[in-house]
């Protein structure tokens, strides 16, 4: 035991050891605190959706009010969605900071609006956000380098080697305390920041020990790296030129690497298509027949199929039908745009396996729910409740009832579910 | 000078005999071809693709039939943001921003389909251009090979054999500067390479020569600090990590730290707040669905002045065109005025970001070079404001010619014939402009450029006097 103090003795004792465990303990606070900010200022912004909404609506109101349309009410009338950020959220922003978490949607065309980005500042994103993510990924390697690089090939070089080597048994033991020691150093001083972040945003405990236990197996990778290559016969210098080397090629090159190959390989043309091929689908309505547009709403739609036949003034029921109908017309491309973005999100889950840094931010962000699984879940939940909207709205157009005041407290409600249970990591 | 050129050329031969440094440097030049291979690759395909998008776009907008054209107010435009010859280089923010825009009447679309967000999380790490591996990887590349230069001869003793033997400290340390100036320089060449290919298009040799002195600036002051690093310390070891650690927070941590700061400081308002914020001001500048509103009853009043008639009905042209006219002109007034309001913070973020190239020479290069290369965010405005002023000629022209070529008793009546005597001719299409988006010339991306370009000399010079200072301790120690 007392072998064991003197090692923790000795750690700190060496300035500039202290120092670096110093730096990294304020770095990950920092990382923990920006994550911090960041979710709070999208909760924030959350959290004036509804007096924004209730503005907006007001005048809407008004002016539906006096013609009582359903169609009316039905264009002019956003409806709030937005996706709120887990406790976790912070300790991996992931794409939370280019993807929108408001949206307002309308009972037209999905397709048009559910691409719809938020204001954000490109060059901002371009240089990543600095969470307790960045930190454990890119940072904590390098301190473990620091730290590691030279435990072997320094004692040589101090003379001290061939004594450490002739000592009796338990001496043996001094690389294995010294290396646990200073890993335990290492990963307290990145752990316990995030925990104390994450207690005060409120991670439930068994999300908790899986970012624990995700950052102690990526330190634990690093620490057995720097074992191994310490104990190759070369110099301190040397060591530290091929760690760092391992680093910048794991964490830095192979990523882009892959990252290139993955984009060529999958490529995803479908999105601009959709918006385009959906406009075509839309205006190309007004200059067919009517009928033509009704048939085929009615086929997708049998419950309104016995709503009175048009006349020839301008109804919006059939300017609703055809929305829907051009959304019909690209839910295949849909589709396949959808399953471009899995394949390459399952492409680079698999280069992940290969490299640690990336295996690590696959499993923050999923566990956090920023990842692109996140994003699709949100856009499923606008599709359903855009669904509601239109069923609702129909029931007016269709039934040809008057949209009147109490009718606007009638509109479904968006609620974002839940999230349900982090997959496994 | 003779005398510096042996110390330059023994420390080269000392770096080439080091296998692993041969390596390292082999692999680096390789990474940084197939960097600008790819690079280039990738440009010329997203740019075709999207002229290819924008011809289809065009076509279909002038194969529309005959329209009322209050229809092809909402029929609309796609435009797709076209990619600079230089993004092979430097892909700045195209990733990062949405690409395509639909613009249609009384709306401001939303650019939409960035890469970023149909791309696996790699893309966060990092995008393989030659830009990443000069301002990230060459560096490095300067720390491995050159944190020993002094140290090492301090640590063996040989320095002060050096010194014994008649040089002096200047010309040990200008020898050692040239050594991994010619590293540098060789980190440099492909990239070079890679760009002349840009430099013989039309309007580009400056841009490039700016570029190619920037970068040449930045790994220089490396060249500079490493050799400072290396003087100071007394082992090689603690040079490496001192180094390695200077390059993290340099390369790494600052550049990342800014834009927090930057988001902190200012806060860009949400699409939702600006859109009910306009709506708010539209209501009190006029609503034209509003009978009774003033703005619409004195323009009114105005118009039948204009025309000496009594009626709307009697008017010689459609007023309902007039109005739409009317309306288009207010919105796209708070258009501009809130999409002037959200330019200038994200500018004010970037100056703020700025300041930080204080800390750190890679804030200025990355900064300088998007913006030489017209990748940056400066760029994307400028796309934003052009495509807001075509979509605003685009609906005014078209709700000119409601007012012009439909009557407004045909535009008003809901009869069975009404719908073919509102269309008007589909020749009009094809008479309205396409987009064509005028990107900033070079004497703009130069001007913009400056700034870091003068920092980036600073970094140098300041980093060139530190090393100087330094001579007087060398070989002092022990």
């Amino acid at each position: 035991m007392q072998l064991w103090t003197y090692e923790w003795r000795l750690l700190l004792r060496a300035r500039a050891a202290v120092a670096g465990l110093i730096l990294l303990a304020t770095l990950s606070s920092a990382g923990v605190l920006s994550g911090l900010h960041f979710i709070s200022a999208q909760r924030a912004n959350i959290a004036q959706v509804p007096a924004l909404q209730e503005e907006d609506m007001a005048a809407v109101r008004d002016y539906v009010l006096r013609s009582e349309d359903a169609g009316t009410a039905a264009y002019y009338s956003f409806h709030p969605t937005w996706d709120p950020p887990t406790p976790l959220a912070f300790a991996a922003i992931g794409m939370r900071d280019v993807s929108p978490y408001i949206l307002r949607v309308r009972a037209l065309g999905l397709e048009a609006q559910i691409h719809d980005s938020d204001t954000y500042n490109p060059e901002l994103a371009l240089a990543g956000r600095f969470d307790y993510s960045f930190v454990l990924v890119f940072l904590a390697p390098l301190f473990v380098i620091a730290l590691l690089y030279d435990l072997r090939s320094g004692e040589r070089e101090a003379g001290r080697a061939r004594m450490l080597a002739a000592l009796p048994a338990p001496g043996q033991g001094v690389y294995r305390r010294r290396v646990t020691v200073r890993a335990l150093a290492l990963s307290l001083c990145l752990v316990l920041p995030f925990l104390a972040g994450a207690a005060a945003s409120g991670v439930s405990v068994a999300t908790m020990l899986a970012v624990v236990a995700v950052s102690l197996g990526y330190l634990a990778f690093w620490i057995v790296l720097a074992v191994v290559i310490g104990r190759l016969a070369w110099r301190p210098a040397a060591h530290a030129t091929a760690l760092a080397a391992c680093w910048v090629v794991l964490a830095l090159v192979a990523p882009t690497l892959a990252h290139v190959a993955i984009n060529a390989a999958v490529p995803v043309e479908q999105g601009a298509e959709i918006a385009r091929e959906q406009r075509e689908a839309v205006n190309h309505a007004w200059d067919i027949p009517r009928e033509d547009t009704m048939r085929r709403f009615y086929a997708a739609n049998p419950a309104w199929a016995d709503s009175a036949p048009l006349g020839t003034a301008f109804h919006y029921k059939w300017y609703f039908a055809f929305h829907e109908n051009g959304d019909q017309a690209v839910a295949g491309k849909v589709q396949a745009y959808r399953q471009g973005l899995l394949r390459r999100e399952q492409l680079a889950r698999r280069a992940a396996w290969l490299l640690p840094p990336a295996a690590v931010q696959v499993a923050m962000t999923s566990l956090a729910r920023t990842d692109l699984h996140a994003q699709l879940a949100y856009q499923d939940r606008v599709r359903g409740y855009h669904a509601q909207l239109r069923q609702f709205y129909y029931r007016y157009l269709f039934g040809e009832r008057r949209f009147q005041r109490a009718d606007f407290e009638r509109a479904p409600r968006y609620s974002p579910a839940e999230p349900a249970a982090p997959p496994p990591a | 000078m003779r005398a510096v050129l042996r110390v330059a050329r023994e420390e080269l031969r000392f770096i080439v005999r080091t296998r692993s440094a041969t390596v390292g440097l082999v692999l680096l030049v390789l990474l940084t071809l197939v960097a600008a291979l790819t690079s280039a690759q990738h440009r010329r395909e997203v740019a075709s693709f999207r002229e290819r998008q924008q011809a289809q776009a065009q076509a279909a907008f002038e194969a529309q039939p005959d329209r009322h054209p209050h229809r092809v107010v909402h029929y609309g435009q796609f435009i797709y943001r076209p990619l600079p010859a230089l993004a092979a280089f430097d892909a700045g923010v195209d990733a990062f921003t949405g690409n395509s825009m639909f613009l249609e009447g009384h709306r401001q679309n939303t650019a939409n389909f960035g890469d970023v967000r149909q791309s696996s999380l790699l893309v966060r790490f990092g995008q393989l251009t030659p830009a990443f591996v000069l301002q990230v990887l060459a560096p490095l590349m300067l720390v491995f090979l050159g944190y020993g230069a002094i140290a090492r001869e301090q640590e063996t003793g040989t320095l002060r054999a050096l010194l014994l033997q008649g040089a002096t400290r200047g010309q040990l340390l200008a020898g050692k500067y040239l050594a991994l100036a010619v590293i540098a320089l060789v980190c440099l060449l492909p990239a070079v390479v890679g760009l002349v290919p840009v430099a013989l298009l039309p309007d580009q040799a400056a841009s490039v020569a700016l570029l190619v002195l920037a970068y040449a600036a930045y790994l220089l002051a490396w060249c500079a600090l490493v050799l400072l690093v290396s003087a100071l310390s007394r082992r090689g070891r603690d040079a490496l990590v001192l180094l390695l650690a200077a390059w993290a927070v340099m390369v790494l941590l600052v550049p990342r730290v800014a834009p927090d700061a930057a988001s902190l400081a200012y806060r860009l308002p949400t699409r939702l707040e600006t859109e009910v914020a306009i709506q708010r001001d539209l209501r009190q500048i006029g609503d034209s669905h509003d009978p009774d509103d003033p703005h619409f009853a004195a323009f009114k009043q105005q118009v039948l002045q204009r025309y000496g008639v009594q009626r709307i009905e009697d008017l010689p042209v459609n007023y309902k065109g007039l109005v739409a006219v009317e309306g288009e002109r207010l919105t796209s007034g708070l258009f501009d005025r809130y999409a002037a309001r959200d330019a200038a913070l994200q500018q004010g973020q970037n100056r703020l970001v700025r300041t930080f190239s204080l800390l750190s020479p890679t804030v200025a290069l990355r900064q300088l070079s998007a913006a030489v290369s017209g990748t940056d965010l400066a760029a994307h405005q400028r796309f934003l404001a052009q495509a807001e002023r075509y979509r605003y000629a685009l609906v005014q022209q078209l709700n000119q010619l409601q007012a012009d070529a439909v009557s407004l008793a045909d535009d008003s009546a809901q009869d069975p014939g009404a719908d073919q005597r509102k269309r008007v001719s589909s020749a009009h299409w094809q008479q309205m402009p396409a987009f064509a988006f005028r990107p900033a010339d070079s004497s703009e991306r130069l001007e913009a450029g400056l700034p870091g370009l003068t920092t980036l000399m600073l970094w140098w010079l300041a980093s060139l006097g530190l090393l100087a200072l330094s001579a007087r301790r060398l070989g002092a120690m022990r």
